[in-house]
C-alpha cells in the first residue's frame, strides 16, 4: 500500500531560506526583465515631459539655423493669466467639457437601459448605435460643417421646411459653442452607451429578481437597484470622458477654428495657436504644463470619487 | 597596323548598343540629384504641379512634391530645417512667414551656392522681398538674394460682368464706388453684394482686410523699412477702413461673413451667389472652369478699390523658393537648377497656360495676355507695383495671429471696430516691445 501526503513544511525550506544571494539573483533577474519596459517607457513618456518642462523656464529663439536659448525664469507661467486666449479658452473648456459629457452619460445610459431590453435585432441596433465612435475626426468635421452650412446645410433646409429662417450655427456668437457641443454629443454618445451597456449587463440577476419579488415598480428598480450598482461604472465613464472633452481639438479646429471670436475657443485650440502657429515654443511649452496639470487634477478628482463610492458600497 | 573593318555581326553589336543607349537616354541625361519641395495646397498648386512636370520632361530631373494644407506646410518646414539634415530642397514660404527662415538662418542666399545665380531682371521682385539684409534685420535690395517668386499673388477684385452690363454699372475704383454697386446688386438669399473672407484662420480675416486698410492709407507700422514699428492700426484711417469692412459685411455682404474662408468666399462666387469678392487671383482659373464654375465667362477683374487719390493696395500673399540650409551642397545645387529653370519667360508662360499666376513680367506682355482667358493679367499686372509687403519681420506670425482674432471679433458684432483697433493696437505693441524693436503707440481711438 502506498501512501500520498502533501510535502510537509521541512520540504521547502532549503528552498524557501534560500540564501540571501539567491534572493539578490531572483531581484535582479526581475529587474533585468522589466528593465526594457521600464527604458522604453523613460524614453518615450518621461524624457519629452522633462522637455517640456525645463523648455517652459526658457525662451528659444533661431539664429544662424540654431536654437538660442535663454532663462525665462517663471516668466511664462506668471504670463498665462493675463493671456487673454488663454483665459477664453480654459473657461470654454469646462463649459464645453461639462455639458457635452452630460449629455453624453444621460442619452448613452437611456441608450443602454432600452438596449438591454431589447432581445431581438440587439446585434443590428448595437452596431448602429456605436457607427459615429468609429468615423474618423476629419469626416465628423466634414459631416457636420455641411448639415450646418448657412446657405445648403440639411439642418437649416429642415427648418425652412416649418418657415424658420436659416440661422449661422457655426458663425453666430450666441450658436457656436452650442453647436460643437451637440456634434460632440453626437460623436462620443456610443462610447458611453457602450459602457453602460457592459456594466448593466454585469449587473447581478438576483438582486432584481429580489426587487421584483417585493413588488418594485420598473422606475423604483432604476432608481433603487440599477442606479446605485451602476454608481462606479457611471463614475469611471464620466472620468474618461471628461479627460477626453477636456482635450477637444479635431471637431473646434475643423468646424470653427475658435472663432467666431473666442465663442468656441478651447484651451487645445489656444495651444496649439500659440505653441505652432505663432512658433513661441518656451510659452507654449509653460501652456502645456499647465494644461497636463489641470487634466491630471480632474482625473485625480474622478479617481478619488471612485474610491469613495467603493468605499460606500 | 590594324585594319579598320565593320562586319555584319559588329555593325549589329553597334545598333543594339545604341538602340540600348536611346533607351536609357534620361538616366545619362539626369545632370543632377533629385529634389524635394514642400508646398502648400491652394488655387495655384495644379499649374506649379505641371510646371514641374514640364521641368522633368525637358531636363530628365527628378523632382518629388510634398504637399500639404497651409499649416501644415509650415510645420513641415519648421521641423525640417531646425534638424541637422533637413528633407526638404526646396521651401515653398508664404509671406506670412518668409522672414521667419531669413531672419533664422534657415534658408541659403542663393548666391553662396552659386555666386554666378542671378535673379532675371524681368522677374518681379515683390516689394524686395527675395533680399534680405541680416545686419538690419529687414528685406532690402542691398541685402543678399534668398529666394525665387513663386507666385506672386495679390488680390483683385473679381465681379461679375454681366450683371454690371445689365446694371448700367461700370469697375468700382473707390470703396465709395464698390459699397454703392454691391448695394445696388445685394439681393439676398439668392445673391449677395459682397462675400467677405471674414472668419478667424491662420491668414484669413487679416489677409482680406489688408486692402481695406491700405487702401484707406492705415497701415499696421509707421515705418517697416525704417525700424520704425511704432503701431498706427488704429489711427483715424484704420478706423474708417474698419468700419467700412464691417458696414460693407452687414449691409451688402453674406450673413456668415465671421465664418466664411477663402474656399467658401470662391464657393459663393462660383455658385453665383455673389456680385463681388476680393481674392487672390490665384483663384482666376476655376472661374471660368465649366466643371466648377456657374458663371463661365462672366467674372470681370479689377484692381482693388482705394480712396480717391490714392493708389490701389493690394497686401501681398506671394509665395518665395528659397533652398534649406541643411541638406547636402550637390542637393542645393540640384534646388539651384530647377529655381534658375523656373524664372524663365519660357517656363513662366508654361506655369500661365497651366492656371498659374506668372512672376515673369515679360509674360504680361505676351499675346496670352490679349486672350479673353487670362483677361485678369492687366489688372493683375497694373496692380502688382502697387503691392504693400506687410510684414518685414521674422515675428510676423504673432502679430498676425492678433489680427485675426481682433478683426474676427469685429466682424462678428462681439466688439465695436473702435474696441477692436484699440485692443489689437496694445497686443500688437506688446509684441514688438517683447522683441525689443523700436515701438511706440497712438492715442486709444475713442
Amino acid at each position: 500500500m502506498s501512501t500520498t501526503s502533501l510535502p510537509s513544511q521541512a520540504a521547502f525550506e532549503p528552498a524557501s531560506r534560500a540564501s540571501g544571494a539567491a534572493l539578490g539573483d531572483d531581484r535582479l533577474w526581475r529587474w533585468l526583465t522589466f528593465s526594457p519596459a521600464l527604458g522604453l517607457m523613460v524614453l518615450l513618456t518621461a524624457l519629452p515631459l522633462a522637455n517640456l518642462f525645463v523648455s517652459s523656464f526658457q525662451d528659444i529663439l533661431w539664429s544662424g539655423g540654431q536654437a538660442v536659448r535663454s532663462n525665462a525664469g517663471l516668466a511664462h507661467y506668471a504670463a498665462l493669466p493675463s493671456d487673454a486666449l488663454f483665459r477664453a479658452g480654459l473657461s470654454n473648456t469646462f463649459v464645453f467639457a461639462l455639458s457635452a459629457v452630460s449629455g453624453q452619460m444621460v442619452l448613452g445610459l437611456l441608450l443602454a437601459l432600452l438596449c438591454s431590453k431589447v432581445t431581438r435585432g440587439r446585434v443590428l441596433y448595437r452596431a448602429i448605435f456605436i457607427l459615429p465612435i468609429l468615423i474618423p475626426g476629419i469626416v465628423i468635421g466634414a459631416i457636420w460643417k455641411l448639415m450646418l452650412n448657412f446657405d445648403f446645410g440639411l439642418v437649416n433646409q429642415t427648418l425652412g421646411l416649418i418657415g424658420i429662417a436659416p440661422h449661422d450655427w457655426l458663425g453666430a456668437s450666441e450658436t457656436a459653442l452650442l453647436s460643437v457641443v451637440l456634434v460632440d454629443i453626437w460623436h462620443w454618445t456610443p462610447f458611453c452607451f457602450l459602457l453602460f451597456l457592459a456594466g448593466i449587463e454585469s449587473l447581478p440577476q438576483d438582486v432584481f429578481e429580489a426587487a421584483r419579488i417585493d413588488g418594485a415598480t420598473a422606475w423604483q428598480e432604476f432608481r433603487f437597484v440599477t442606479l446605485p450598482l451602476l454608481v462606479p461604472t457611471l463614475i469611471v465613464t464620466f472620468a474618461f470622458r471628461l479627460v477626453l472633452a477636456f482635450k477637444v481639438f479635431d471637431e473646434v479646429y475643423l468646424l470653427t477654428s475658435g472663432g467666431p471670436g473666442t465663442s468656441t475657443e478651447v484651451v487645445s485650440f489656444t495651444l496649439y495657436q500659440r505653441f505652432f502657429t505663432e512658433d513661441r515654443i518656451g510659452y507654449g511649452s509653460a501652456m502645456s504644463v499647465a494644461v497636463i496639470f489641470i487634466v491630471s487634477l480632474l482625473l485625480v478628482v474622478a479617481l478619488s470619487a471612485r474610491k469613495r463610492s467603493d468605499a460606500v458600497a | 597596323m590594324t585594319k579598320f573593318a565593320i562586319n555584319r555581326r559588329t555593325a549589329l553589336v553597334g545598333i543594339g548598343a545604341a538602340a540600348t543607349a536611346g533607351m536609357i537616354r534620361p538616366l545619362w541625361a539626369q545632370t543632377v540629384v533629385p529634389i524635394t519641395i514642400v508646398i502648400n495646397q491652394s488655387p495655384w498648386f495644379e499649374s506649379f504641379r505641371k510646371t514641374v512636370e514640364l521641368y522633368e520632361s525637358e531636363t530628365g530631373n527628378t523632382v518629388e512634391l510634398d504637399v500639404n494644407p497651409f499649416a501644415g506646410s509650415l510645420e513641415k518646414q519648421r521641423n525640417s530645417v531646425r534638424t541637422a539634415q533637413g528633407q526638404y530642397d526646396i521651401l515653398i514660404m508664404n509671406s506670412g512667414w518668409f522672414t521667419e527662415m531669413y531672419a533664422g538662418g534657415f534658408v541659403s542666399p542663393l548666391t553662396d551656392i552659386d555666386p554666378g545665380f542671378k535673379l532675371d531682371p524681368d522677374v518681379y521682385t515683390l516689394g524686395d522681398t527675395v533680399f534680405y539684409n541680416a545686419e538690419k534685420r529687414t528685406v532690402t535690395p542691398d541685402g543678399k538674394l534668398m529666394s525665387v517668386p513663386v507666385s506672386p499673388l495679390i488680390p483683385l477684385l473679381y465681379y461679375r460682368g454681366d450683371l454690371y452690363q445689365e446694371a448700367g454699372l461700370s469697375a468700382p475704383k473707390t470703396f465709395a464706388e464698390l459699397e454703392a454697386n454691391a448695394r445696388k446688386l445685394h439681393n439676398p438669399p439668392e445673391r449677395y453684394g459682397i462675400v467677405q473672407r471674414g472668419a478667424r484662420g491662420p491668414h484669413t480675416v487679416a489677409y482680406d482686410f489688408y486692402p481695406y486698410l491700405y487702401g484707406h492709407g492705415g497701415g499696421i507700422f509707421k515705418d517697416q523699412s525704417a525700424s520704425d514699428y511704432s503701431v498706427t492700426l488704429n489711427s483715424a484711417e484704420g478706423r474708417e477702413a474698419l468700419e467700412y469692412y464691417v458696414r460693407l459685411a452687414k449691409e451688402a455682404g453674406h450673413p456668415k461673413t465671421a465664418a466664411s474662408d477663402q474656399a467658401e468666399v470662391i464657393q459663393a462666387m462660383v455658385t453665383g451667389n455673389t456680385a463681388h469678392i476680393m481674392m487672390v487671383i490665384a483663384a482666376w482659373s476655376q472661374m471660368d472652369d465649366p466643371n466648377k464654375s456657374a458663371v463661365v465667362d462672366k467674372v470681370e477683374f479689377a484692381p482693388t478699390p482705394s480712396l480717391p487719390g490714392l493708389p490701389t493696395a493690394p497686401g501681398l500673399g506671394h509665395w518665395l523658393a528659397g533652398i534649406a540650409h541643411n541638406v547636402p551642397d550637390d542637393r542645393k545645387r540640384a534646388a539651384l537648377e530647377f529655381l534658375r529653370w523656373f524664372q524663365t519667360k519660357e517656363a513662366q508662360l508654361a506655369a500661365a497656360e497651366a492656371g498659374g499666376i506668372p512672376t515673369h513680367a515679360a509674360v504680361y506682355k505676351e499675346p496670352i495676355a490679349e486672350e479673353r482667358r487670362y483677361r485678369w493679367m492687366k489688372p493683375l499686372a497694373d496692380s502688382l507695383p502697387h503691392a504693400v509687403n506687410i510684414y518685414q519681420f521674422p515675428e510676423a506670425s504673432e502679430v498676425i495671429a492678433v489680427l485675426e482674432l481682433g478683426l474676427n471679433r469685429a466682424v462678428a458684432g462681439e466688439i465695436t471696430p473702435v474696441d477692436a483697433l484699440n485692443g489689437m493696437a496694445d497686443d500688437i505693441h506688446a509684441v514688438m516691445e517683447k522683441y525689443k524693436y523700436k515701438t511706440g503707440e497712438l492715442e486709444p481711438l475713442r
